[in-house]
């Protein structure tokens, strides 16, 4: 017994002799050793011919007059590979799930003697929001992340975090931010996933908060609408594409503005004290492998994304119906909410529509259009448009959403901040979950939630008081 | 009220009352904090730590010494000696007061936790270093000895906190105090930094703002009563006497091992140039050293920078086999030598 006290208070003492270095002296060793090792039974290749082409692609990529062009240039093509290939099969599944599917739902549940309230609830309200996300959120899915994978699989990606990594470096950000960024303007909740990629703790949160700001695909459409009603419609017809397309192009340079301004803020007040530590891997380049990346893309990130999504918004389409067709003392809770609402809206310079279509809405930013339509011809109790109380639907002329949209009492003021409301407002449930699983903390589920939809309401306020004190 | 001029007034009216209240610093709901923390507890333990100060610094404690440490007026100071003196903590001497047994050990439960919280804050936070020492003060006095216990399981029981202070052991055992000051060293001789006091506060700032780190070589070049010069990792510094008394040094006397010339960091290598791995600075701690040894940056290791960012930071290196992008603040703190051993 004496002799272990002995070993143990020598040990002790000893502790204090060998000093602090002893984690760094032994992996030393370690390293030492394995390259022994490794020297004795390793032999090389002389030639180094298979590196030789990685290290002239990476001078090209890298290179100071070439780097960022082709940075841009590459993303400018996968984002209208996205758009324009994506109309077609939206289209498509639209004209199956909604103009087909929805009526023949609706006449099976009626003559299987379905209440009306049942029908309603199940075909207009939960089947028509899932066929609505499906629809739009689907095809640019399932083009975007197989195009993003593809770039993944090949070793540019990593490449770009090296060459974004100084811009992200002031914001207290990490490089590879640049990648998840992008990602979010194919759908936010892949965003928050491929954070998993940075693998320091602060920058990965800081990279999970600010996600948002991201224009998602479920949210260009609704730029798109409204910056062609409302800013396209101000000028000349042939200028009208390039007015929209700057307009909704600006939007997201904000976003990406916001990004780095609140990443800033981030990593110098609350995440101040998360650890942070820096290195970026640059992998050798390969070649992609296209099936795999198909299958991994679909399965990995388009299907599981879609499902999360397609469980949010049964419930949402359940309540969007339920909402504008249950009655208290006469006018529906919609209508009531919305009336209720308008004045604090109207400070905003915004309306109780628009509140209340964003907050039914959360599921998926797909449907906020289409609810908003819905509930402005409910609203106003418009005739000969739309399908009924709780019934989303789209039009195809923007001219017609335009009408719509001013009887329902709209102005430039309220397209603008539309505009910048979808930008800075709450993730749909689905990213704000999929925050939760990759965060495991109802904190900064909580910050990543409310930060955005802050910034929203004082951005809108704003810019509603500036434009009524200067345009009157 | 939809008038645009009563809404915007509004709104300055709201955000003037939620600074008011919000204030980090000087907002109501901050000085309403300060004032429910137990202050009590943290009077006892602040004047315990002070006088532990004294006894491992041998010097004397008074009433009036302790009223400066914990910046209270004289008659609070006299007031909480007495009443630490009932509860039998601290007895009288011919020079002032002093800790009994019991109050030594309580003493040595509160510097273990500060030590710990700074340790902790230093490696496995991106605190800035100006940071640890108030942030520690204000955790110390909200953490059971269990969870104490916890924290320096989670560290591996550390033995020094990151200014080179001992930590005690939870038996309360600390080593005698090591070096001396920096003023003692003569021109020409080498020393290592062993402690970087962190009191007070604006001394502390300037020192860390000279890059200034436990475990840094030093080379002695010149000291006068005005001003003491010498040179730390390859820069030269100059420090008024009273400011580099807060710094401990120990001599090295086999100065032959350091090498004479400032040494050369990963940072000055230009592209295509192979170097070979020295060290790295002890100022880089934490997270960041745990991925350079992780990815194979210990004393011996070829590293070939390969190609710079396109804005020039930071910049890809070979190491082990592997490109790895390091950005220019932590390659400066790794150590290399030039033109040694190159090879493929």
């Amino acid at each position: 017994m004496d002799n272990k006290d002995s070993i143990l208070s020598t040990a002790h003492a000893l502790r204090y002799e060998i000093g602090e270095d002893i984690h760094d002296t032994l992996v030393g060793a370690i390293y030492h050793d394995a390259e022994l090792i490794a020297s004795r039974v390793t032999s090389r290749p002389d030639g180094k011919k298979a590196s030789t082409f990685g290290a002239t692609l990476d001078r090209f990529l890298t290179n100071r007059w070439f780097g960022f062009p082709l940075m841009f240039l590459l993303l400018a093509v996968v984002f209208w590979l996205t758009v324009e290939g994506a109309n077609v099969p939206s289209g498509m599944i639209a004209s199956v799930l909604v103009d087909m599917v929805h009526p023949w739902l609706r006449d099976t549940l009626t003559s299987l003697n379905s209440p009306w309230w049942l029908t309603g609830v199940l075909a207009d309200g939960v089947y028509l929001a899932m066929a609505w996300v499906i629809s739009v959120m689907l095809p640019p899915m399932a083009i975007f992340f197989p195009l993003f994978t593809l770039a993944e699989d090949f070793g540019y990606l990593p490449r770009v975090a090296f060459n974004m990594d100084s811009l992200f470096r002031k914001a207290g950000a990490h490089g590879k931010q640049a990648l998840s960024l992008t990602m979010g303007f194919g759908c936010n909740a892949a965003g928050v996933v491929a954070t998993r990629i940075i693998d320091s703790p602060r920058e990965r949160l800081i990279a999970i908060i600010t996600n948002n700001f991201s224009l998602c695909n479920g949210r260009w459409p609704t730029q798109i609408l409204i910056a062609s009603i409302f800013f396209g419609a101000l000028v000349p017809a042939h200028l009208a594409g390039i007015i929209t397309a700057g307009a909704v192009v600006i939007v997201a340079l904000l976003g990406i503005a916001f990004t780095l301004i609140v990443s800033w803020g981030l990593s110098h007040t609350i995440l101040k004290g998360q650890a942070s530590a820096f290195s970026l891997e640059l992998p050798p380049y390969r070649p992609p492998r296209l099936l795999q990346t198909l299958y991994t893309s679909l399965i990995d990130r388009t299907i599981i994304v879609l499902w999360r999504a397609i469980v949010f918004a049964a419930p949402a389409g359940a309540v969007i119906w339920l909402v504008s067709n249950i009655h208290v003392g006469g006018v529906t809770i919609a209508e009531l909410f919305i009336d209720w609402s308008d004045p604090f809206a109207f400070v905003l310079g915004l309306n109780g529509v628009i509140l209340l279509a964003y907050i039914i809405a959360i599921p998926a930013n797909e449907i906020v259009i289409p609810t908003v339509l819905m509930l402005t011809v409910l609203s106003a109790k418009l005739t000969g448009v739309g399908s009924g109380a709780g019934v989303m639907f789209e039009l195809d002329e923007a001219n017609a959403v335009a009408d719509v949209l001013r009887v329902g009492g709209w102005t430039v003021l309220t397209g603008v901040n539309v505009m910048l409301f979808s930008l800075l407002h709450n993730p749909c449930s689905t990213t704000i979950y999929t925050i939760y699983k990759e965060t495991k903390s109802v904190k900064w589920t909580i910050v990543a939630t409310v930060l955005p939809i802050v910034m929203g309401l004082v951005i809108c306020f704003a810019v509603a008081q500036a434009y009524r004190l200067v345009v009157g | 009220m939809t008038d645009p001029v009563h809404i915007v007034v509004a709104a300055g009216i709201l955000i003037l009352a939620a600074a008011v209240f919000l204030l980090p610093r000087h907002g109501v709901l901050a000085r309403m904090k300060r004032v429910h923390k137990d202050a009590r507890r943290v009077m006892i333990e602040d004047a315990l730590k002070h006088l532990h100060d004294c006894d491992y610094n041998k010097i004397a404690c008074t009433v009036p010494s302790i009223a400066g440490a914990l910046m209270i007026s004289l008659d609070d100071a006299a007031a909480l000696t007495s009443r630490l003196s009932a509860m039998g903590l601290l007895v009288p001497t011919d020079t002032g007061v002093k800790l009994t047994p019991e109050g030594n050990s309580y003493a040595l439960r509160v510097v273990r936790v500060h030590r710990l919280w700074e340790k902790y804050l230093a490696d496995e936070t991106s605190l800035p270093q100006t940071e640890w020492h108030s942030s520690a003060e204000d955790r110390e006095h909200r953490i059971s000895p269990a969870e104490a216990e916890a924290l320096a399981a989670q560290l591996g029981n550390p033995l020094f906190d990151p200014h080179g202070d001992p930590i005690p052991t939870a038996a309360g055992e600390i080593p005698p105090k090591k070096g001396a000051p920096l003023s003692s060293v003569a021109p020409g001789e080498w020393a290592v930094i062993t402690h970087i006091e962190d009191e007070p506060k604006a001394l502390f700032a300037q020192l860390s703002a000279e890059g200034l780190y436990v475990g840094m070589r030093i080379k002695m070049i010149e000291h006068t009563n005005l001003r003491i010069r010498f040179a730390a990792d390859g820069e030269e510094i100059v420090l008024a006497p009273v400011i580099a008394n807060n710094l401990s040094v120990e001599l090295l006397p086999h100065a032959e091992t350091v090498p004479a010339s400032p040494m050369a960091t990963l940072a000055s290598v230009t592209v295509g140039e192979a170097v070979t791995v020295v060290g790295i600075s002890k100022a880089l701690r934490g997270q960041q050293r745990r991925r350079l040894l992780d990815l194979g940056v210990v004393p011996g290791t070829l590293v070939r920078a390969e190609m710079r960012s396109v804005s020039g930071d930071p910049t890809a290196y070979t190491i082990r086999g592997a490109l790895v992008a390091l950005r220019n603040e932590h390659a400066q703190m790794i150590f290399i030598e030039r033109g040694e051993r190159v090879s493929a």
